[in-house]
Formats: structure tokens, C-alpha cells, sequence
């Protein structure tokens, strides 16, 4: 049985109450979660294969070359033909993911011109882009690259940006102006140009990119941070903790950090939603992650270049749109739950 | 005695510098050409306003130095005419500027007699001072525009004055005569006009130097529009291949950024043209109403002119693709024409060779090789290429075959992306690399890169291979021979080649080369679009056979091949009048394969 | 407080420095300038048209001597130090230089697209506040009503479009479509004929989708922010206080609660300076529209490094200006803030 501490109970148990948070939270989790199994959801690659009585299961490890279920080829195996090759002959099986298509497969026959219109029949349940490839899976793949990318980036910056701005509101003084001109350099360093060096040099990947975006986005939590330590800093309980002797460390701790953080959670939404839209709008404007990585921003690309097949346009933003309204009803819901006090005498 | 010995020297030695030699050689056989087919309509009518777009305001009007070269420069140099122009349809020389022309037995220097009505858009005359000037402009200094400094000192090494109406030009070596003319051409350059000094980039920046084209900048809008008219009494108006030719009054030049913009304007009827290469404006979006009711028109008209080299640029320097049958091996694992199948629509043809559409040059026998996972598989075993790792790419003492492709357009994703599965299946790794264009041309041009995804422009009447393949250019950064190509039976044909002079000795060499190059196998040739494809209104009238062989548009207001249509004005109030009446026609698809190869 | 005041003025000058410099340095490393841009022009080709140019100039290749000419044309050819040197001295004397591409002063090129992001600037500004502020006071004392659930999700929707995607939409119907508005650009080309209403009437008329466009997104933060402060500030000690005295709560609510609720929103006010250099270059594109933010754009793309430095050094300076204005406004609206003093 996991001890929690009883306010930290306490704010769960508010949480739950407020069941519109509660809900998207337990639904962000699901989705993030499903995500990381995503290889298991959304594959060109069979979940399980029989063939000659032996069972394979592809789905994750090396590539099964063709050779090994008969076939002619040293590449990787077509599960969807061996499929129906093997269901046809009766000589085995072959049990395909509920999206049989990997986000980097091009399903594509001569004559045939990408992008396809959304067909049950083909299992192509949100149609395909430019390419041929499944934008489906394209989606979910896309997806857990920006909440992974979206949470390390917050991470990074709230670790970075909470304790400068932290310092600087609360210190005050030298630090706090050699720190503010700090930020207000590095905050007019074009971005653009950044990205180019960097990817002139190395391809730019995903890591090459938390740290591209934590070294210009750690500046604005600071700023607000140090604004709202100055506030808290100024009022009376922090000088009667002063006092009364309470240290340093434990005024930051105790009393400074757990009362700015209402304003900072506030934030996490938009850090959340910012750190998604900010990744899209890069690879929208081909500065992000290379291609063929799947990317909701390139899908907003292709989309918008492509009005006419508005499959591609419609599923980004109404994923884009879905996501970002669970992340901010989960802050909301944070907010609410955290602060003990009512939220109006009124009522 | 001695001195006046060096006086009576000194006198002949001057005479003979400033005055002597500016006679002509005895028995010249002047040549001109009025004998080839007109190819404008005599029934167009003049008038009108076209109304045509850019994607970019110009950020010069200059013709050289820093950022000439834009899009916009097309419309400027179109209206700066040479003095012998190209047949579009027979490949033979007119005269423009000049009305005459002679050869010199040196194989190497041209006389030209100048048309005396040829007149600056100011109204003075053009004449031989002019065409002096432009060789005095063009090794300035001051023009910063180091390509051309070096075009007019090694290239055309000497122009001279024999009179106000005769010049002699003079190139570096000797070529065949008809491309003489072109490859050794010149323009005039208005002296009266231009005060050469440090700071003439920025003085003639917006300055609008007279030309003598059709058309003059009537009015510039900053980042809106550029308005062109035509010159009422233009000297050419009666000229045989310039009759009938460049009809709207004005020409508008807007500038809109976005092409699907662009192509809402037109579908609106505020553009007349619209170009529909690219296989998704031709198949989706333009499509539609304003098609279905007849009033506007779809062409697709081939043309025949040399294809920019599109292609993949194997660098033969790094260490994977030194060996030629990796190079091989990629040909054959690269699966184009699925490309062209799919993404392309079946639209673009496969190109063979980086020298296609020069006619007699083009070596027919140099085919590209086809996607063919068998023989790509043989030849990388062979290569020792034998052991896969877990995702199924092929290894070599511990290396993976994994290559990095250096492209410059996010809108060639698609195509890459179906190269990048299908090289997969040979056990070929290549690693997407999208660079802004000043990036990825700077690790070109240094010869950082492993493959290059891009193409040189065609052009010209013959093949150039010296600055693609010779080895002088090889190993090092700024040159073109950017697959790094060194191969000594290469060089000594290339040699062979620059210094023939009859055409049959200069094909011949031409097509070994092209065969050499091919087994090389650095260059993987991609794809070719041997035709214009255009939308346009159809109160725009075009003349019997819509456009000539060497046309690379239809609806061109300026330019050599050009201003052939002209605008109805009464059918454009009538296809108006439809429009806001809701009234049909018939539609109208026109397929034009006369120049199809 | 005063002192704290001018001497954070005073530091704009090092801060400015440290700006420029790091800039103007980061220009000399970034691959590709404006000497390798010249030579792609002249030699590479036109890809999707397969528009075949007859330029007789591609092919050769320079010299050394030619490159070093060029290197000292785009004034390459000296040190970092020693050029940013002198290029800071030009702007002390109010010279931006001229740009690489267009040859004419920086400061004008600039100067020209003023109105365009005036225009938008502050009427986003104002319309934003003026929507914004009302909407989160109404949300806040509405919590949790259905009001407040429709327009959160109304909100949210126009926050997770991007705004290009809003734009493209917008032209896509109500210009292209529908004919309503017109396709783009900021006035028609024959806007100087018209008189002062109608010049009015054209601005807004060529503006209307792109103002929507710019506002869709701009609405979520301040609204939260508004919101969020306003709860927070309902819930502190003193409106107790003022519940327990009677007061009515309108009276409550407008006299102590939102003039705290507006610090947030102060913070980040000051930033609102620099409204005259905004615009998104996508929009811009979008709707054909030649303003700063396409400039800027476009300068980092095409390496027009003195368009680039022109325009940091105008929004560095409004940065740094409006960082103070900010502060200054935070301790305008809450006396207890005293900034500067150690403790």
C-alpha cells in the first residue's frame, strides 16, 4: 500500500472529484500509454505468425527476411501477402495489428496516386498522404513523439527555469541582473539560425532537438518565475518566517515555491500544448525532425498544400485539437486541486 | 636620324593602334535568314492588359551583379534582345539586332552588320559603341558580378568597331559555326546611360536602363506589381519573326507568395495564365467549374529543348561509393520510375542521361539503369557488402551501408521517401538530408556530401562536360564536378571534345563521352518533363500550332519564343458576361505532341 | 526604487552589446552566405517547371582573388571583432547599413512596412484586451458553468489551430469560395485614389481575415490568464473580508479582486511595445502580405545580414525597453513588489 503524504491526499482526492479533469487526465494516460505500445497497434509487421507449425512474432526485434516463411526475397517480409498466400493455401496464419500499416510504409501499386481517401476496405481508416503512407499511423507514431518530446521539453525547462527564476526573485540584487540580461540576450538569438548551424553540422535528431528548444525555452518560465517569487517574497508570511528565523532554504521550500507554484501550474498546460505546437510548427516549416520521422507537422503540410484531400488537414487538427483540450481540462483540474482555498466566498 | 627614325616609327606604330586594322577582311560571305517559317499569327490584335504573377518582388532591376538572377530577371533580359537570335522551330539563326552576319576562317570571330533601325527605348540609336561598351561593363569591377567578368575576358575575348553599324566579336576558341553565334553572343549595353563607379550596385538598383525589347517598366509598386508597356512605335513591329508578336498593351507582373494563392487568383479570372506542371495542380486542383463550362482552357504542349540534369550525384571521394559497383548497385536499388508511377502521377518520363534534348549530341544508346533488385543484390555481395543487421541493411567489416541523400526541397519528401523503402529492401540505407538550398549547395560545392539530390540547368546548343567531369575540377570546393569524378580516358576525350571543331567529330565525341560517364555510374539520372502543361482564360487567343518547339511555355508574354497569343477583347466580355450568367461552352483540352521526341 | 530603475536602463547599453555581438558573430558561422547564395543563383537549377535558363554565366567557377572581392563586398573579409566594430559604430550614428538583397537602407526597407504591422499590431493588441479581459472575468465567476465549458472549448479550439491553418481555411472559404473578401493583400492596388474612408474601408476590408486569423490563437493566454488570477485572487483572504463587511459582490470583485487579477497580465504587457515589429511571416504569405514578419523571415533565409541585424537591433531595444515597462507596471498595480533590494 503506497503511504501518501495526507496533503498530497487530499489533492488527489479533489482531483478526482473534479471529474472533467479526472476524466481527460485518465484519457491522456490511456492514449500516451496505448502510444508507447504503438509497434503493437499500428504495423506493417504481424503480431503473430504460423508457419510450418512454428510461431513468430515479429513485432518487435530484427526483420524477418521472406526467405524464412518461403518466400523469394532477402527483405523484410510483406505480412499483408503472406497473409494471403498462407490463408489461401490453409497452411498457416498470420494475425495482423488493427492498423496493418507502419507510420514509414508506403503502400503504394503503379498506378495508383497518393494521397487516398479514407477506406475501411483497405484498412486505411483515416486515408492515406502524399505518400501512400497510413495517416493513421502516422498520427499515433506522430503523437508519441511530441508528448515524449513535449514532456522532456518540460521537464528540462521547468527544472532549469524554476530554480534561476526561483534564485533570481528570490536573491534578488546582482544575481538577479547579471541573470536578467543573461535572458534577454539569449532570448533575441534568432531561432532559425540556430536550427541551421546546428543542422548544417549534424542531422538535426530528436534529442539535438529537446536541447535546440530547452537552451532558448527555459528563458520564459524564468521570467515568470521570478516575477512570481518577487510577489510572494513581498508578502507578510514570508517576513514573519523571515522573523521568526525559519532559513533560507526553507522559506524557498516550504513557503515561496509551493505558493508560486498555482501560477506556474497554470502554465503547464500551455508548456504541454506549447512544446506540441512548437514541434509541429518546425517540422511544418521543414526545420524539425527529418523525414521520412512521423510528424503531425509534415502531415499539416502535406494538408494544407492538398485543401482538396482534406483527410490529411482534418485528422491533424482534430487530433492537435483533442490533445491540447485534455491537456488544458487536466491543468485546470491541477489548479483547482491544489489550491486549498475556495474558490469564492460567493456562492 | 635616329630620332626621326623613332618619330616616323612612333607615327605608324599609333596609326596602326588606334586606326589600322579596323578594316574589314576582303570577300565576307554576309548571311542573313529571312527565308524560315513565321511562327506568329497574323490575326492577332494588339491591346489588352495581361496580367501574369511572381512569387517574390524583384529585388533589382539591374541585369548583373548581386541578386540579377531571380525570377523576375526573365521579363528584363527577355527585353534585352542579341544580336542573332534562334529559329525556335528550325534551330537556324535570325536576325534580331544584327541584320547580317559573316564567319572569319579563324573558326573563331564573327562580323556583324547591326540594323540601323534598331533604337534604345529612349529613342537613341544602337550602335557598334554600344556593344564596346558592354565588353568595358562586363569586366568591371564595379558591377560585382565575378561570372561575368570572367564570361567576357576568357570566353569572348575581343569585340571590335569598324564602323557605327559593323563589329567583329571574338571568342577564346574555335567552335562550329552555328554555335558560334550563340555561344560567343552579345548584348548592348546603353553607355549614355550608365555612370560606372563603386558604387553603380546600389545607384542602378531601381535605375530602368533602356532595353530594346517590346517592353519598357512603365510603373514599379513596391512588393505589389511591376507594369510593363508596350513601346507604341518599337522598331521591331515589322521586323518578319517579330510581327505580330508581344499584342497586350501592358503586361502586369504581381506579386503573390504562395503558388496556391496564386492559383485562387487565376481560378477567380484575376490572372490569364496559370502554369500546371506540377502533376497536382494539372490532375487536382485545377479542376472544376471554370474548366467544365468551357471557360477556361487546359494545354499540354511538349516541347523539345535540353532537360536540366536532374538527378543523384554519386561522390565518388567517400570511401562507400568509391567503389563503382556500389554506385551501381544504388542505380539499380533506386526504383524511379515507381516513383513516376505513383507520387508523379505517370507524369514525368524518366531521364536517361544528364544530357538529354541537345539533338544530335543526345547519345540515344545511353539508357539509365532500371530498378533491379537482383543485380543489385549480385553486385553488392560482390562488393563484399554480405552481412545484415537487424533492421535488414547490408554491412562490411562492422560499416553499414548507409548513405546520406542531400536535398533541398521539402516537396520532394514523398519522392525520397519511396526511394529510401525501396533502397531498403537491397540492404541500402540512406539517410534523409533536407537543407535550405544556400546550405546544402555549400556542402556540394565543398564536396562534403555523399549523394546530391538536384540538377543543373540545360541549356546551350551542345553538351558541356569540362566543368561536370574533368578532373582538373575534381578534389576541390566551388567547382561543378561535384561527383568528383577523375578519370584520365574522361579527361583526354573531354580534351578531345573542346578542341574539335566539325560538328560530326564534336557528336561523336559527345556520345563516347556519354557512354563513359554512364559506366562511371556517378550520376543516377532521375526524372525528365518534356512539356509545358498551362490553364488559361480563354479570352487569350493563340496562333495555329500554340506555341514553337523550343517554347518552355505557352502563354509567354516576352522572351524568344513568346508573345505569340493575344487577348480578344470582345470574347473576353462575352466568356465574362457567361461567367456571371452561368452559361457554358464546350470545355477545351488541347494535346500537342507535334515536338514530341 | 527610482535608482533601481535607471540603472536597469543604464544596463540596456551592455545587454544591447551582448546582443548584437552574439548575433553578429552567430551570422559569420552559419553555413551558407550570401557569397555561397549568389553562387547557388547563378548556378542551380529551376527544379519543378524544368524551365530551362539560357544565362551564359553558369559553369565557371572562381578564383580565389574573385572570392576574396566578393568576401570584401559583403564586408567578409575582416574580423569578427573589428567588423562588428565598425558596424556598431554606423548604428550609434542611426545607420542600419543597406541590405545585401535589395540594396536599399535598412532602416527604409523597414520603415516601409510599419504601417502593415501597425495596423495589425494594435488592432490585435486592442481587440485581444478587449475581448480577453471581459471574457476572463466572465469565465471566472461563472467557473464551471456551461458558459464557461462552450468558450474554454471555443478557446482551446482557436489555440490548438495554428494560425496558418485558421488563415488558409479563411481564404480558402471566404475568398476563394465565397467571394466575400477579397484573396489577399494589405490595400488594392489602386488604394492611393481613394479618399480617407475609403482607404478605411479598404484596409479593414483587405484585413478582416487575416485579423481573424491572427486572433484565433492570441485569445487562450490572456483569457486563462485572467481567469486563473481572477479565481485565485477570489479565493485570498481579503475578498473573505470583504464578504464578511457586506459587500456586495460586484462591488467586491471589481474593487479588489480583478485590480490584483491584472499583474499577471501587467507582467506581460510590456512585451506589447514591440507590436509595430510583430507579424507572422506564414500569414503574411498567406495572404500576400508585405510585412515585417515575412521580412525577417526572409532575411534569415536568403542571409541578409544587415536586414537581420536591423531589425534585432529595433526588437532587441523594445525587448529590453518593454522587460522594464513590465516591471515598472508590476510594481504600479502591487506596491508590496520592491524590486532590486537584496535581501
Amino acid at each position: 500500500m503506497l503511504k501518501l503524504n495526507p496533503v498530497t491526499r487530499k489533492r488527489l482526492d479533489r482531483f478526482k472529484q473534479l471529474r472533467r479533469g479526472y476524466w481527460s487526465a485518465i484519457a491522456l494516460a490511456c492514449l500516451f500509454v496505448l502510444s508507447l505500445g504503438a509497434e503493437m497497434i499500428a504495423s506493417q509487421r504481424a503480431l503473430l505468425v504460423i508457419y510450418e507449425g512454428e510461431w513468430h512474432f515479429p513485432t518487435y526485434g530484427a526483420i524477418i527476411p521472406g526467405t524464412q516463411f518461403g518466400l523469394d526475397y532477402q527483405y523484410e517480409t510483406d505480412y499483408k501477402t503472406l497473409k494471403l498466400t498462407l490463408e489461401s493455401s490453409g497452411s498457416g496464419r498470420v494475425i495482423m495489428p488493427p492498423i496493418p500499416y507502419g507510420p514509414l510504409e508506403t503502400d503504394l501499386a503503379v498506378g495508383d496516386f497518393p494521397p487516398h481517401a479514407p477506406s475501411f476496405a483497405k484498412q486505411h481508416y483515416l486515408g492515406t498522404d502524399t505518400s501512400g503512407r497510413d495517416v493513421l499511423s502516422r498520427i499515433i507514431y506522430g503523437f508519441r513523439i511530441a508528448m515524449l518530446f513535449s514532456l522532456l521539453l518540460l521537464v528540462f525547462n521547468y527544472l532549469i527555469g524554476v530554480s534561476i527564476g526561483c534564485l533570481m526573485g528570490y536573491w534578488g540584487g546582482a544575481f538577479d541582473l547579471v541573470f536578467q540580461r543573461l535572458i534577454e540576450i539569449w532570448s533575441n538569438i534568432p531561432f532559425l539560425y540556430v536550427i541551421m548551424i546546428v543542422a548544417s553540422i549534424i542531422q538535426p535528431g530528436f534529442w539535438t532537438l529537446v536541447m535546440i528548444m530547452v537552451f532558448f525555452g527555459w528563458t520564459s518560465i524564468t521570467w515568470y518565475m521570478r516575477t512570481a517569487t518577487y510577489k510572494e517574497a513581498a508578502r507578510e508570511y514570508v517576513m514573519a518566517a523571515r522573523a521568526i528565523g525559519a532559513s533560507n532554504t526553507r522559506i524557498v521550500f516550504k513557503h515561496i515555491l509551493p505558493n508560486s507554484v498555482s501560477t506556474l501550474i497554470t502554465f503547464v498546460p500551455f508548456s504541454v500544448a506549447g512544446g506540441i505546437t512548437s514541434l509541429t510548427a518546425l517540422d511544418y516549416l521543414g526545420f524539425g525532425l527529418p523525414p521520412p520521422t512521423p510528424s503531425w507537422g509534415e502531415l499539416l503540410k502535406q494538408g494544407t498544400e492538398n485543401l482538396d484531400s482534406l483527410w490529411m488537414v482534418l485528422s491533424v487538427v482534430g487530433a492537435m485539437t483533442l490533445i491540447l483540450m485534455l491537456v488544458t481540462y487536466i491543468g485546470e483540474a491541477i489548479r483547482e486541486a491544489f489550491d486549498p482555498r475556495k474558490f469564492s466566498y460567493y456562492e | 636620324m635616329n630620332k626621326l627614325l623613332f618619330i616616323v616609327l612612333a607615327a605608324f606604330l599609333s596609326a596602326s593602334l588606334w586606326a589600322a586594322p579596323e578594316t574589314l577582311p576582303a570577300n565576307l560571305d554576309w548571311k542573313t535568314n529571312l527565308d524560315d517559317p513565321v511562327f506568329a499569327s497574323p490575326e492577332a490584335k494588339r491591346g489588352g492588359r495581361f496580367r501574369s504573377f511572381i512569387t517574390t518582388f524583384p529585388l533589382t532591376l539591374r541585369l548583373v551583379g548581386p541578386d540579377s538572377n531571380g525570377s523576375f530577371a526573365g521579363y528584363l533580359r527577355a527585353n534585352a534582345l542579341a544580336l542573332v537570335d534562334i529559329h525556335p522551330d528550325t534551330l537556324n539563326p535570325i536576325p534580331m539586332l544584327a541584320s547580317h552576319w559573316a564567319f572569319d576562317p579563324d573558326g573563331k570571330t564573327v562580323y556583324y552588320k547591326l540594323d540601323p533601325d534598331v533604337r534604345w527605348s529612349d529613342g537613341s540609336a544602337v550602335t557598334a559603341d554600344d556593344y564596346l561598351f558592354t565588353i568595358k561593363f562586363m569586366r568591371s569591377e564595379h558591377i560585382v558580378a565575378p561570372w561575368y567578368n570572367n564570361y567576357y575576358s576568357n570566353v569572348i575575348v575581343d569585340v571590335r568597331k569598324y564602323d557605327d553599324y559593323t563589329i567583329a566579336v571574338t571568342g577564346a576558341v574555335p567552335k562550329p559555326r552555328d554555335e558560334l553565334l550563340f555561344e560567343y553572343g552579345l548584348r548592348p549595353t546603353p553607355e549614355h546611360f550608365h555612370q560606372l563607379d563603386s558604387q553603380w550596385v546600389r545607384n542602378f538598383n531601381w535605375e530602368i536602363e533602356p532595353n530594346t525589347g517590346p517592353y519598357q517598366i512603365a510603373e514599379l509598386r513596391k512588393g505589389k506589381y511591376v507594369e510593363f508597356d508596350r513601346k507604341a512605335n518599337w522598331w521591331g513591329n515589322n521586323k518578319r519573326y517579330l510581327k505580330h508578336r508581344f499584342n497586350p498593351d501592358h503586361v502586369r507582373v504581381k506579386v503573390i507568395r504562395d503558388i496556391n494563392l496564386a492559383y485562387q487568383y487565376f481560378a477567380k479570372g484575376d490572372l490569364d495564365s496559370f502554369g500546371l506542371v506540377a502533376p497536382v495542380f494539372w490532375h487536382k486542383k485545377a479542376q472544376g467549374e471554370i474548366y467544365d463550362r468551357g471557360w477556361a482552357a487546359k494545354i499540354k504542349f511538349y516541347n523539345d529543348v535540353p532537360q536540366p540534369s536532374q538527378g543523384m550525384f554519386l561522390n565518388e571521394s567517400d570511401p562507400l561509393l568509391a567503389d563503382k559497383r556500389v554506385r551501381y548497385a544504388i542505380a539499380h536499388a533506386s526504383n524511379i520510375q515507381k516513383i513516376i508511377d505513383t507520387v508523379l502521377r505517370g507524369d514525368y518520363e524518366r531521364l536517361n542521361s544528364q544530357y538529354e534534348g541537345y539533338g544530335d549530341y543526345t547519345n540515344p544508346a545511353v539508357l539509365a539503369r532500371s530498378f533491379d533488385l537482383e543485380k543489385a543484390n549480385e553486385l553488392l555481395d560482390e562488393a563484399g557488402w554480405t552481412e545484415r543487421d537487424r533492421r535488414g541493411i547490408r554491412q562490411k567489416d562492422g560499416k553499414a551501408l548507409s548513405l546520406r541523400i542531400t536535398y533541398m526541397s521539402s516537396s520532394h519528401n514523398d519522392r525520397l521517401v519511396i526511394l529510401q523503402r525501396e533502397a531498403l529492401k537491397a540492404g541500402i540505407d540512406f539517410q534523409l538530408q533536407l537543407l535550405d538550398a544556400s546550405t546544402a549547395f555549400k556542402q556540394i560545392l565543398e564536396k562534403k556530401h555523399q549523394i546530391a539530390w538536384m540538377g543543373w540547368s540545360g541549356g546551350g546548343l551542345s553538351p558541356v562536360f569540362w566543368e561536370f567531369y574533368h578532373s582538373v575540377n575534381a578534389h576541390k570546393p566551388q567547382t561543378n564536378n561535384i561527383t568528383n569524378t577523375d578519370n584520365a580516358g574522361i579527361d583526354s576525350k573531354i580534351e578531345a571534345y573542346r578542341a574539335a571543331q566539325d560538328k560530326p567529330t564534336r557528336v561523336a565525341l559527345a556520345h563516347e563521352l556519354q557512354e563513359m560517364i554512364h559506366a562511371q555510374g556517378s550520376y543516377i539520372p532521375t526524372f525528365k518533363v518534356p512539356y509545358t502543361r498551362e490553364a488559361y482564360w480563354r479570352w487569350l487567343q493563340l496562333p495555329e500550332h500554340f506555341a514553337t518547339r523550343t517554347s518552355s511555355s505557352v502563354i509567354d508574354s516576352m522572351g524568344s519564343t513568346g508573345g505569340l497569343f493575344w487577348i480578344d477583347q470582345e470574347r473576353k466580355k462575352a466568356i465574362l458576361e457567361m461567367k456571371s450568367d452561368n452559361e457554358s461552352m464546350d470545355p477545351l483540352l488541347i494535346i500537342d505532341e507535334s515536338w514530341r521526341r | 526604487m527610482t535608482a533601481y530603475f535607471i540603472r536597469r536602463f543604464l544596463l540596456i547599453v551592455p545587454t544591447f552589446i551582448g546582443i548584437t555581438l552574439l548575433v553578429f558573430a552567430v551570422t559569420r558561422v552559419v553555413p551558407g552566405g550570401p557569397i555561397e547564395r549568389m553562387m547557388t543563383a547563378s548556378l542551380v537549377s529551376g527544379d519543378q517547371a524544368g524551365k530551362v535558363q539560357r544565362d551564359t554565366q553558369s559553369g565557371s567557377t572562381l578564383s580565389a582573388d574573385q572570392i576574396a572581392q566578393l568576401e570584401a563586398y559583403y564586408g567578409f573579409d575582416k574580423p569578427v571583432l573589428e567588423s562588428y566594430a565598425l558596424w556598431l559604430g554606423k548604428v550609434i550614428t542611426l545607420d542600419l547599413g543597406e541590405s545585401s538583397r535589395y540594396q536599399d537602407p535598412v532602416w527604409q526597407i523597414i520603415k516601409e512596412r510599419f504601417p502593415v504591422s501597425i495596423f495589425y499590431g494594435l488592432t490585435t493588441l486592442i481587440l485581444t484586451y478587449l475581448i480577453c479581459i471581459p471574457l476572463g472575468v466572465a469565465k471566472a465567476l461563472g467557473h464551471n458553468s456551461l458558459f464557461d465549458n462552450a468558450s474554454s472549448a471555443l478557446v482551446f479550439l482557436g489555440y490548438a489551430l495554428p494560425s496558418y491553418v485558421v488563415g488558409i481555411a479563411l481564404v480558402g472559404l471566404f475568398a476563394a469560395h465565397w467571394d466575400i473578401f477579397p484573396l489577399g493583400g494589405f490595400v488594392s492596388d489602386h488604394y492611393d485614389d481613394l479618399n480617407t474612408w475609403g482607404k478605411l474601408k479598404d484596409i479593414f476590408y483587405h484585413g478582416a481575415l487575416p485579423l481573424i486569423a491572427y486572433m484565433a490563437g492570441s485569445f487562450a493566454l490572456t483569457t486563462f490568464m485572467m481567469k486563473n488570477a481572477l479565481m485565485d485572487n477570489q479565493a485570498a483572504d481579503y475578498m473573505r473580508t470583504a464578504a464578511a463587511k457586506g459587500l456586495m459582490r460586484k462591488t467586491a470583485v471589481w474593487r479588489h479582486a480583478f485590480r490584483n487579477s491584472l499583474i499577471p497580465i501587467a507582467t506581460s504587457f510590456g512585451s506589447n511595445i514591440a507590436f509595430f515589429m510583430g507579424g507572422s511571416f506564414l500569414i503574411e504569405t498567406i495572404f500576400n502580405i508585405d510585412g515585417i514578419g515575412l521580412l525577417g523571415y526572409e532575411a534569415i533565409l536568403e542571409r541578409d545580414y544587415p536586414v537581420v541585424m536591423g531589425i534585432l537591433v529595433i526588437t532587441s531595444l523594445l525587448f529590453l525597453i518593454g522587460n522594464i515597462i513590465s516591471d515598472f507596471l508590476v510594481a504600479m498595480v502591487d506596491p508590496r513588489i520592491r524590486f532590486g533590494e537584496a535581501r
